[in-house]
């Protein structure tokens, strides 16, 4: 099924991460990195507690393409930049912007923010197949 | 110290990973996408995929063994507690599903300096077993403070 999308669309997705959501990830993906699981780690490392895995917010990126493409493999790249750590118990917005359409591919242009503002993922995009 | 340049485009052995659509489902839950064509046999079945499939970040699972050998590599000697996932990008070439076995090798893409940083960019190619298709080409970009 094609893509009706052309430059300037924006779409978004918000996620909120729960206590245990390193923990889960962990489990899913095989990252016990202990700055991952253990808080007093995190905390005498300067991370201010456990952070979720990059990788994982990295999902909520593609979450959020897929779902506005109604079909994950038709995202053929993501590429991201780890900017900031995520805490348990934030929340976390994705925002994708359409920036260029070129041989049927979409580039998209994605940023992850916290509650605060704060970038979490930036200089990040997606190519997306619109056919 | 500098991480030697001597050490891009060293190759690594080669890791065997097989799908199972229970792992698909416990990863598709722990990152709260809840896709039916993850998760739903019969839903899958219907779509254009006849079928269940991994999502595609799934490839941060069946890569993970590979990649790691670059990380722990002893030769390259990376200052671990120093070290930080400053960047990751996949393409994704083709569908993966429960059942394939996915063979991924790692290398050393790239080593360079950026002020007081040292940066290594470990690859991998993911690979069908069965017919030698690709599925992904990731690059895992480390950041590691002196």
């Amino acid at each position: 099924m094609a893509i009706t999308a052309k430059i300037g669309d924006i779409f978004t997705l918000q996620k909120e991460v729960d206590k245990y959501r390193p923990i889960f990830y962990a489990g899913a993906s095989g990252d016990f990195n202990p700055i991952h699981i253990d808080a007093e780690f995190g905390k005498m490392v300067g991370l201010g507690g456990a952070i979720l895995q990059g990788l994982c917010t990295m999902a909520f990126v593609m979450q959020t393409v897929s779902e506005w493409s109604h079909d994950p493999y038709k995202v053929k790249k993501l590429k991201v930049r780890f900017a900031k750590p995520v805490l348990p118990e934030d929340t976390i917005t994705i925002t994708g912007k359409v920036t260029t359409i070129e041989n049927s591919t979409a580039r998209c242009e994605l940023i992850a923010k916290k509650q605060t503002g704060e970038e979490v993922i930036n200089n990040a995009y997606a190519e997306v197949d619109l056919g | 110290m500098a991480v030697d340049k001597k050490f891009i485009g060293k190759k690594y052995p080669p890791v065997e990973y097989e799908v199972c659509k229970e792992k698909v489902k416990e990863y598709a839950t722990a990152v709260g996408d809840l896709n039916p064509l993850y998760m739903d046999e019969q839903k899958a079945q219907q779509s254009r995929y006849k079928g269940l499939i991994a999502p595609p970040m799934f490839a941060v699972v069946y890569t993970k063994d590979a990649v790691a050998q670059v990380m722990f590599d002893r030769e390259l000697a990376l200052n671990l507690p120093m070290l930080v996932h400053g960047e990751q990008e996949y393409e994704f070439v083709d569908v993966v599903r429960p059942g394939d076995v996915i063979v991924t090798e790692a290398y050393v893409a790239d080593i360079y300096e950026k002020g007081d940083k040292d940066f290594v960019v470990a690859g991998g190619i993911s690979k069908k077993k069965s017919d030698g298709s690709t599925v992904t080409r990731g690059k895992w970009t480390f950041v590691i403070r002196r």
